[in-house]
């Protein structure tokens, strides 16, 4: 496949299937994020070729979490088979049982826990553990927002106390070295951690270095929007030396095997 | 195909290489082809973290015989015995063939007011010099600042971050003279909304090389929502218009 040809007309990827794991929907107050909708999310999908996307919203992990769930059930509604979503938990209400909406078939396919949102909460605080747990029992996908080399570690404690649940590490840990030297041992020793490829400064090698310790079966495409623009991650992807298999692994076909889509 | 050249690269053995991210004058050329950058306005990793003249010196040096970079030095000024002249900086850059310069005044220690720089400024503008520096060397007050005490220069902000739309625009709005690289402006939707805004003459494709992502960047601009014209002047227009005002 001619990948460059794709990029360099501004082509949406229509000939290859892509599920991007790591999206968000709605607004942050701590800065401009561009249109945010669902809505304007599709819009996007179809410019750049993108089958689906799973996101969370940010009002669930920045705000109130019944809220912010209830706007992903919504979204995953008005555009099914396009925007599928995690359910996001928050450890300061006991009552907080993600159970109603994790049904199969309703489109809401794992977890999202954002604990720095959450006053720097740990990911391996004991109350996440309900949702950790429906993740295990139901085997679904946990998307972690692991920048630092503490929640790295944090995740890892998780990923291992949990062994029927994926971990999917967001931010590939490229911001700290010790970060990202954390997320490739544990992707190397867990058979169910894997890393997403969703950061928003990384120099072109990023994803070939990543694929070289960690396996093309570990690294999911994950870009982060509306946070940021998708076409930055994918264009990285799609003009990177990886093989047409390799990148086609890591835009959807690995996704396609841990969503069970 | 759209022609691609870059404002921000950073060339040169450097200090603490990322594993995996270029190093060598081959590395940066297999990543402009493989992303169709004609040429980069480079400046060298050594005149930012060690000496600023050596650095420029050794920039001259590692570009020699080569037509796909184009020289930018690393200026500060004159303090003591430290540094050239305005005068003798305008007159070494002549010879060597620089045509724009970066100011680094956090990693560099020195002010950007007036009484410290203004006559480096005055000199630049004199011969229509653009003046380039990285966001994260100042505020965005600061970069007002710097853009309203010198209407005369084209001053070029690299580097601005995603999370910055809230002080760009007023900034952009306030001062005429402002231009903005692209590398990690990566909000969502972010170059077309400038565009829209303020106009894509206010923006200039770079890569942010070796730290940032060259595909990333050319992917910005080939999947922007915005015209065919548009993107042109971002991709190298732009840059090349700035650069032939030079009057070295």
């Amino acid at each position: 496949m001619n990948w460059a040809a794709y990029v360099e007309n501004g082509k949406p990827f229509d000939d290859v299937y892509i599920f991007d794991v790591h999206g968000h929907i709605g607004g942050d107050i701590r800065l401009q994020l561009g249109n945010h909708s669902a809505d304007d999310m599709v819009n996007t999908l179809d410019r750049l070729g993108v089958n689906s996307i799973c996101v969370s919203p940010i009002l669930a992990f920045a705000s109130d979490w019944v809220r912010g769930n209830e706007l992903a059930l919504d979204a995953v509604k008005k555009h099914p088979g396009r925007i599928y979503a995690y359910a996001t938990p928050n450890p300061f209400y006991e009552d907080c049982d993600l159970s109603r909406y994790l049904v199969p078939g309703n489109g809401i396919l794992g977890i999202k826990a954002h604990g720095e949102y959450q006053a720097g909460t740990p990911l391996c605080d004991r109350r996440f553990d309900p949702a950790y747990e429906i993740a295990d029992q139901k085997r679904l996908p946990v998307l972690f927002h692991a920048w630092t080399a503490r929640q790295v570690a944090e995740g890892m404690d998780v990923a291992s106390r949990f062994p029927n649940a994926n971990f999917i590490f967001a931010h590939v840990g490229f911001t700290e070295a010790d970060a990202k030297a954390g997320v490739i041992a544990g992707a190397k020793k867990y058979d169910n951690v894997y890393i997403d490829t969703a950061i928003s400064s990384s120099y072109d090698g990023t994803i070939e270095y990543l694929v070289n310790r960690v396996g093309d079966e570990k690294v999911l495409y994950g870009s982060d929007c509306s946070f940021f623009d998708c076409c930055h991650t994918l264009g990285k992807l799609a003009l990177s030396r990886l093989s047409d298999t390799q990148k086609e692994k890591i835009l959807g076909q690995n996704a396609k095997k841990l969503f069970a889509i | 195909m759209l022609r691609f050249v870059d404002a921000k690269c950073m060339i040169g053995r450097r200090n603490a290489p990322r594993e995996g991210s270029p190093v060598t004058r081959e590395d940066f050329l297999e990543i402009m082809d493989r992303c169709h950058i004609e040429k980069a306005m480079a400046h060298h990793a050594m005149a930012v973290e060690y000496d600023m003249m050596d650095g420029n010196h050794t920039l001259v040096e590692e570009t020699a015989g080569s037509d796909r970079f184009l020289r930018q030095w690393c200026v500060m000024p004159k303090t003591f015995d430290e540094f050239l002249t305005p005068a003798e900086l305008v007159t070494e850059m002549k010879k060597k063939a620089v045509k724009s310069v970066r100011l680094q005044p956090k990693t560099s220690a020195y002010s950007l007011y007036p009484y410290a720089i203004g006559k480096l400024m005055e000199a630049m503008a004199e011969c229509r010099v653009p003046v380039f520096m990285d966001a994260g060397e100042s505020t965005w007050d600061g970069i007002w600042q710097l853009c309203t005490d010198y209407p005369h220069n084209t001053i070029v902000i690299t580097s601005p971050g995603y999370r910055c739309a809230r002080q760009l625009a007023p900034v952009l709005a306030a001062c005429p003279n402002l231009r903005v690289g692209i590398s990690n402006y990566v909000v969502h939707g972010g170059i077309a909304t400038i565009c829209r805004h303020f106009g894509a003459e206010r923006l200039l494709f770079e890569s942010g090389m070796p730290v940032s992502s060259a595909a990333a960047a050319v992917s910005l601009v080939h999947y922007a929502d915005i015209s065919r014209e548009e993107k042109e002047l971002i991709a190298a227009g732009n840059l090349e218009s700035l650069l032939s005002e030079v009057t070295l």
